[in-house]
């Protein structure tokens, strides 16, 4: 029984994880950049529900939203004055240019916030189911997590807005071709993994701490997620997240946090050394 | 006669041949490259403009650029050998920092100046090698030296293995590997506590003696020394042009005919040699290792921004920026370090998008440099 409780605890902390790191990937998707500040961007929608809820004492939940638009316009921002700038540049420009930003945004956080840790204790305990006992907050993150990433998934699909997203990653040449405003594509598409990475963030502040830093912790496990499930591939993300919770939770049980840290870079080495194409991914 | 070229509409990277141009042509002797620049690939909106050729002969002295480097590489040892005679420990400690950066630098600039595989290994190599190094003066098992030289090789031989699965991958896929490795590293090292003494970290023998910290800043001016003659070494070789053609076109370069597995790892493990010894020599240094200090990936980031502010891809470009980038740094630093984050961070920012070939390119868009393999 306690391997199930494990288990069921590492699958809603993996459904944060997808959230963050479908940004992640349908960015890398659409521009071929690994944006090395989303975990800062991660951080700042963390830090927005924490500035509502210590404020003014807004329940996390209304703060979500606003804490996703804001962050929303800050990738506006960000991919209008400075991602754009490296599309298709060298592999070194955008993975120096996001590190710049990310480094940039900690130190901002560090002068604003401090490196204290913050939490914000909106709905502690659990609810037991026979001899199960679901943390309240991990559960809600998972269903709001859930709920988001269908979302999205529903708009990649559906939409006409989806359907430019998706061909743009697959062959921007021919998308352009096509009719597709690419840049605009690209513009849209880093707005909307700022704001999931925003939402992201705001689940975590209501199940661990959050500080400064936080974000380079997240980031090496999207990128192990990304990998395991394939570049690109938004399902293999999602089934990638998953497995990785349920992975280092476990691993957490079996030996310690430590070890558990290293999950995910085990995880991401190997599955790039045996099988670079991931486990749903498409062959580039 | 070798004739350089200059003022294309986008910023190019020096002696870096677009992956489509025409008429692009190396001489026998790889000093200048002709050609008629066509707009970037793929980008219909991007502007194009229209490419602006200008055609200009090296200078004469461009012929002498190795005795030129020579002379100027004599005056610097001589003077850095001077150093610490007429300074405080302050300043030696800080030249020592400029040395690290220059080793870090310059052979990152091996590998992912040539050949493009960008590598954010360099943070491992560094802590690894300053494991091994401070480990074996922590034992007593060697002498300083040897020690220190333990700690490259450690790291050429850790590069070897790694090497080979890892080149593989192509663009991102390697840099995230490569990340991967060094936290991975890094999480190990922590973990296997009966060997390294996990996150409490080692404390080296504390050295009493002004005439013994001095051996750690004369080893890193010889190992810097050594990185920046290698790198000219490799510049000016065949060698270092079939790496400059695996970094414009690896398939093209592989058929070609060159072994572009043998090239990239061999100058992976070249490259790694350094930033192994310059952590062991760091260790001694400091007096005290702990994972998160050495395996800091900042280590791989200062090496990346050090070249790119230099020109990467070039020999003086990776020392220029490691004397700038820390002497900048320290200023930031001592004048107010909360804000030194927020202006390194902002500072990489504005390199990238108004600099990206670094001091080097910006010295050939001007005129005062020619465009030439060997700078």
């Amino acid at each position: 029984m306690d391997i199930l409780q494990v288990i069921i605890s590492g699958l809603l902390l993996g459904g944060v994880y997808a959230i963050f790191a479908a940004g992640l990937n349908t960015i890398f998707g659409v521009m071929r950049i690994i944006n090395l500040a989303h975990g800062e961007l991660m951080m700042l929608g963390a830090y927005v529900t924490f500035a509502f809820y210590d404020g003014w004492g807004i329940n996390p939940l209304i703060t979500l939203p606003i804490s996703a638009v804001l962050l929303f316009g800050l990738g506006l921002l960000f991919q209008q004055f400075l991602i754009e700038r490296v599309v298709g540049q060298p592999l070194l420009s955008s993975l120096l240019l996001t590190f710049g930003l990310s480094t940039l945004l900690q130190g901002i956080a560090l002068n604003r916030f401090t490196a204290n840790f913050r939490s914000v204790p909106f709905l502690s305990g659990s609810w037991g189911i026979g001899e199960l006992s679901l943390s309240r907050s991990r559960l809600l993150a998972f269903v709001v997590a859930l709920a988001v990433t269908g979302l999205v998934y529903l708009f990649l699909q559906r939409s006409r807005f989806g359907k430019a997203i998706r061909a743009t990653s697959q062959q921007p040449d021919v998308a352009e071709v096509c009719g597709v405003d690419v840049r605009q594509v690209r513009l849209m598409t880093f707005a909307l993994g700022a704001a999931l990475a925003a939402i992201a963030g705001s689940l975590v502040a209501m199940i661990f701490s959050i500080y400064p830093e936080m974000g380079r912790m997240f980031i090496g496990k999207a990128f192990a997620i990304i990998v395991l499930g394939g570049l690109g591939s938004f399902g293999g993300a999602f089934a990638g997240a998953l497995v990785l919770g349920v992975g280092e939770t476990l691993a957490a049980y079996w030996t310690d946090t430590q070890i558990a840290q290293g999950v995910s870079y085990a995880a991401l080495v190997l599955v790039l050394l045996l099988r670079p194409s991931g486990f749903f991914g498409v062959k580039e | 006669m070798s004739v350089g070229y200059s003022g294309s509409s986008s910023p190019t990277v020096p002696g870096r041949v677009p992956a489509r141009s025409s008429g692009g042509r190396v001489s026998p002797g790889g000093d200048a490259v002709v050609e008629t620049p066509l707009p970037p690939a793929g980008d219909g909106e991007r502007e194009a403009g229209t490419p602006r050729v200008v055609t200009r002969p090296l200078p004469a002295w461009e012929r002498h650029t190795g005795a030129i480097y020579g002379v100027l590489l004599a005056v610097a040892v001589v003077a850095m050998a001077f150093l610490p005679m007429n300074a405080n420990d302050y300043t030696v400690s800080l030249a020592i920092t400029v040395l690290l950066t220059i080793c870090l630098a310059s052979s990152w600039n091996l590998i992912s100046g040539f050949t493009g595989y960008v590598s954010f290994g360099h943070a491992g190599f560094f802590g690894i090698g300053a494991y091994v190094g401070g480990l074996l003066i922590y034992h007593g098992a060697a002498t300083w030296y040897v020690a220190v030289l333990a700690g490259g090789l450690a790291t050429a031989l850790v590069a070897a293995v790694i090497g080979y699965p890892t080149l593989r991958l192509r663009g991102p896929y390697f840099a995230v590997a490569m990340l991967g490795l060094t936290e991975l590293a890094s999480i190990i090292v922590t973990a296997w506590d009966s060997v390294t003494f996990g996150g409490s970290g080692v404390f080296l023998p504390i050295l009493y003696e002004r005439s013994e910290r001095l051996t750690n800043y004369y080893a890193m001016l010889v190992l810097a020394v050594v990185v920046a003659v290698v790198s000219y070494a490799v510049a000016t070789s065949r060698f270092g042009l079939r790496l400059l053609a695996i970094r414009d076109d690896e398939g093209a370069a592989r058929a070609m005919g060159i072994n572009t597995t043998a090239h990239k790892l061999g100058a992976f493990v070249l490259s790694s040699f350094f930033p192994g010894a310059a952590g062991a020599i760091y260790a001694r240094h400091t007096g005290y290792i702990d994972p998160p200090a050495f395996f800091a990936v900042i280590w791989s980031i200062r090496a990346i921004a050090t070249s790119m502010l230099g020109g990467q891809g070039t020999v003086i470009g990776p020392i220029l920026g490691a004397v700038v980038l820390t002497l900048v740094s320290e200023e930031v630093w001592s004048r107010d370090p909360n804000a030194y984050q927020i202006i390194f961070g902002g500072l990489i920012v504005l390199v990238v998008l108004f600099m990206p070939g670094g001091f080097v390119a910006l010295l050939q868009r001007v005129g005062w440099l020619p465009r030439s393999r060997r700078l």
